[in-house]
């Protein structure tokens, strides 16, 4: 058994304001810790709020900032007392460059700091805009004794993502998001076109990588955004172990046992099974082909380098 | 909120309403997010009460209930705005709301002010705008109804302390049957994303009496009107007609494919176009640095914003 009580903040921040949102997650660390959570996990840009805009540059945190180096302070403890924290704010590089980073805090310092790598700009999304996107992506060991792959709501929508994470040495995908609600049905499994999909995306990626996944998402509202919460996480055989409502604030604990990769990852071994020299020499094709700089094998005959189009 | 969750059958409008298929929603997960969106707004506004122009109609009845529900009922204020005019069973529909609710009801007939301005033909009396005010088009009396019942419902905001709450629906929005700084002037709009089909479907499931939720929509201009006939079509068509246009992106050539009539996909996308203003912000001419909604992009409800 390698038990682990993990503390989902599926809270609504307050929009712009860093102070108020850094003080509930002080308070809400010490929650997590008295309920006996080793791990307590905050939504995307929970220290900020979402739809920021022009108030990025104002609210942006470097990593050496007092505040940041306070609230990692907070996670320090001896035996049951130590906390993991995973928190999201905006992060200014020293060359002022704007990120929405995720943390993970533990023994009282950042321990590691993934930046987001896919920066939605379309639909009713802005993201790109205001921040600049990462380029470095990251599983990192952890003092909860399995590698935890961190990523930011969008990027659970690339493949790549979850798999290299699990790859690099995750056994525990944590993404935390800022997702709004939309496209309301009546058939959709939960009512919501949003939840049903991520609902689809988190089973499928905790099965393929068979790795626990921790999803947690904000509520509350942000201008005419709605965030629909439906926190989660996901056993490494793809089943829920546990399910947050919808649209409801609060602290909600989930005991996991992170011996369940082991028998998941021998019983299914995908992840031996992959084939990491296959997928790098065809993806290095596929840029060769898209940069002109090798013949695409699937353009039109007579395409000129890096078009698969035939001009007439 | 445990009705959230679980599969269920389409539902369908059970024979008080025609709801199409497609257009349906889980209204349990519509009347959550709205009344979140309501609390939320009004919160970062530093408000706590809302004020609401009653016609009588389905939709104004409905933000009321979602109001009431939001906030609860001693917060509301309801303000009922009949002209001369306007039917009596509009009237006695929206004291029909107030009561069910227990909210504040407030009646204030505009037929003065507005008859102030254009004047009135069977008295005699010559209004502001001079003798060419008594013959003033349906339309132009229309607006300034519109826009006075906006008047005293910004004037009542500042003396109840409440923000004002829009009532247009999706559709009318998107066709332009709104009046610009009349009835589509608010400080939030829950209902603006909703077609006039689904504002039906959250109205019965909220408890909207049958009767309103029943009854065909009019701007009870004139006696008799209603919206069908002006627009030529009935509401579940054109609702449908938008959402493949709208929400699903269909091509006019899709959507004639589809089975929509050529002249009501052409009477709708020249609606939609011609329409487009009245639904942005009026455009700055850009000369600065930095100019508001182009460059300068801050949250309307930012730090700082709140009236307390």
């Amino acid at each position: 058994m390698q038990p682990l009580r993990i503390a989902l903040a599926q809270i609504a921040p307050r929009l712009g304001l860093l102070d108020e949102n850094l003080a509930s997650h002080h308070a809400l660390i010490a929650q997590a810790r008295s309920g006996g959570a080793g791990l307590v996990v905050f939504p995307e840009l929970g220290l900020t709020g979402y739809l920021l805009q022009d108030l990025a540059a104002e609210v942006a945190m470097r990593l050496d900032d007092p505040r940041l180096v306070e609230l990692a302070a907070a996670t320090a403890g001896d035996g049951p007392e130590a906390v993991s924290a995973i928190v999201s704010f905006v992060e200014e590089s020293a060359d002022h460059r704007l990120f929405i980073a995720v943390a993970l805090l533990e023994d009282g310092r950042v321990r590691h700091v993934q930046r987001k790598l896919f920066l939605p700009t379309y639909g009713l999304f802005d993201e790109r805009r205001f921040f600049a996107a990462g380029d470095l992506l990251r599983a990192t060991p952890s003092r909860l004794g399995v590698g935890v792959g961190l990523s930011v709501c969008e990027d659970f929508w690339h493949l790549g993502v979850p798999q290299l994470l699990a790859l690099d040495g995750a056994q525990l995908l944590v993404n935390v998001s800022s997702s709004p609600g939309r496209d309301l049905a009546a058939l959709n499994e939960v009512g919501l076109g949003t939840a049903t999909s991520w609902r689809t995306l988190l089973r499928t990626y905790a099965q393929l990588t068979t790795s626990f996944v921790v999803f947690v998402n904000r509520v509350g509202v942000d201008e005419s955004i709605s965030f629909w919460g439906g926190s989660e996480v996901i056993g490494p055989s793809g089943e829920a172990v546990f399910s947050a409502p919808l649209y409801d604030e609060g602290l909600y604990f989930a005991d996991v046992d992170l011996g369940d990769v082991r028998r998941e990852r021998i019983a299914l071994p995908l992840l031996r099974d992959e084939r990491l020299e296959l997928a790098v020499r065809e993806l290095g094709r596929i840029v060769s082909e898209r940069a002109g700089q090798a013949d695409d094998s699937t353009a039109e005959p007579g395409s000129p380098p890096g078009l698969d189009v035939a001009p007439r | 909120m445990s009705a959230i969750g679980g599969r269920r059958s389409a539902p369908t409008g059970g024979g008080l309403f025609d709801l199409p298929p497609e257009l349906a929603i889980d209204t349990d997960v519509a009347r959550r997010v709205i009344v979140e969106f309501i609390r939320g707004q009004l919160r970062q506004a530093g408000f706590e009460r809302a004020v609401v122009g009653l016609s009588g109609g389905i939709d104004s009845a409905l933000v009321a209930y979602l109001v009431a529900e939001a906030i609860g009922p001693e917060r509301l204020l309801c303000v009922m705005l009949p002209y001369r005019t306007s039917a009596l069973s509009s009237r006695t529909d929206a004291e029909t709301v107030v009561e069910r609710l227990g909210c504040t009801g407030e009646l204030i007939e505009i037929s003065s002010m507005v008859d102030a301005y254009f004047g009135r033909a069977d008295s005699g009396l010559v209004g502001a705008v001079g003798p060419d005010g008594l013959g003033a088009s349906a339309l132009r009396r229309g607006n300034a109804m519109a826009r006075i019942r906006m008047t005293v419902l910004y004037d009542r905001s500042v003396t109840w302390g409440g923000l004002v709450i829009g009532t247009s629906n999706k559709t009318e929005s998107l066709i332009g049957y709104t009046t610009i700084f009349g009835d589509a002037a608010s400080a939030l709009n829950p209902i603006g994303d909703l077609y006039k089909s689904q504002v039906r479907q959250v109205a019965a499931a909220v408890g909207v009496p049958d009767a309103i939720i029943r009854k065909a929509p009019s701007a009870d201009l004139w006696p008799g009107q209603t919206d069908e006939a002006e627009a030529g079509f009935s509401y579940p068509e054109l609702d449908r007609l938008l959402f493949w246009l709208v929400d699903r992106r269909r091509s006019p050539e899709e959507l004639e494919a589809k089975g929509f009539a050529p002249d009501r996909i052409k009477w709708t996308l020249k609606a939609v176009a011609g329409s487009e203003f009245k639904r942005q912000v009026a455009p700055i001419a850009k000369l600065g640095p930095r100019t508001a909604g182009l460059d300068y992009l801050y949250p309307r409800r930012r730090p700082g914003s709140a009236r307390t």
